[in-house]
């Protein structure tokens, strides 16, 4: 019970966090260019996207013995949380900007208005680019998450549950979701799949976790208190 | 032709930032899958400090090679 809530919840920040960014590109098109083409645009990425959680969750789970998946996924996913812990703790030392919403939005618009004469395929292209490659990250999150731990249902619900709910935000705002504290949450997602990579690829390798999926919270932990020495080293002025 | 190469792109950037960084922590886990067959569960202790060591490490240098670039602009 209390590994599948895990499951849910890093299913659900993770795509949670790349739905507000597919839905900026979306709003920025369909506000811009009327609603058709980024809509077929969004549904088109949404089937291809659907095709390989489902090709390939199903491989996985099904064909790989479990001690291999869990080195490989393991791998895979310790190297993705990591790429995204990095990236939070720059952002967070203040090394590099932090991700906002509103900027990408009006670059799209800007993009827009400088291809006007073109005919509507544009806004297509650009819905379907702009969610398939975001929704790329959430399959694999979705599976890496959800097909290691013989969850893929909990972690297919948890990324579709996000999807609706930024989707449904998106209707309702009609704007840019810049209030969601994004880079918090990718902070956040970023210590919790590199721990969940770590506690894996280390049980592929035929170790035994003590409190078993308890210790997750303590390679959090460490994660955790690793990326703040990192800001803290960071933001130190340098003495000459 | 384009998305293709752009979704390649993508999917090898879901996991490699820096590749120097990535080879380390590859390292670091072919390390430990070989010591754990010596040394046992101990291993885990190792491999959890390397792995968070190296996140301050590279961070720390990626800070600096940014900060050395805004003082050459």
């Amino acid at each position: 019970m209390y590994q599948q809530l895990f499951i849910f919840g890093a299913a659900f920040l993770g795509s949670a966090v790349e739905s507000t960014e597919a839905l900026t590109i979306v709003l920025a098109v369909g506000l811009t260019r009327g609603w058709r083409a980024p809509l077929l645009g969004t549904a088109a990425a949404l089937v291809a996207l659907a095709v390989l959680v489902v090709f390939f969750g199903q491989l996985i789970v099904t064909r790989v013995p479990e001690s291999r998946l869990k080195l490989l996924v393991g791998t895979l996913l310790l190297l993705f949380g990591l790429r995204w812990l990095h990236k939070a703790v720059l952002r967070s030392a203040g090394a590099i900007e932090l991700h906002d919403e509103d900027r990408v939005y009006q670059q799209t618009v800007g993009a827009l208005i400088a291809t006007e004469s073109r005919r509507d395929w544009v806004g297509f292209v650009l819905a379907l680019k702009g969610v398939f490659l975001e929704g790329l990250e959430v399959v694999f999150i979705v599976i890496a998450v959800g097909g290691t731990g013989r969850g893929l249902p909990v972690a297919v619900a948890g990324g579709l549950v996000a999807m609706v709910v930024v989707a449904a935000a998106g209707v309702v705002v009609r704007k840019p979701l810049a209030r969601i504290p994004e880079n918090t949450l990718k902070y956040a997602v970023g210590v919790v799949l590199a721990s969940l990579g770590t506690f894996w690829v280390a049980e592929g390798m035929g170790a035994k976790w003590p409190l078993d999926f308890v210790s997750i919270l303590g390679l959090a932990a460490i994660y955790f208190a690793a990326s703040r020495l990192a800001v803290v080293l960071i933001r130190r002025p340098v003495l000459a | 032709m384009k998305f293709l190469s752009a979704a390649l792109t993508q999917v090898i950037g879901l996991f490699v930032a820096d590749w120097v960084q990535s080879a380390v922590i590859v390292v670091i886990l072919a390390a430990g899958w070989l010591a754990f067959g010596r040394v046992g569960s101990a291993t885990l202790v190792f491999l959890v400090l390397l792995l968070a060591g190296q996140l301050v490490w590279f961070a720390r240098a990626e800070a600096r090679r940014l900060a050395a670039a805004h003082k050459g602009d």
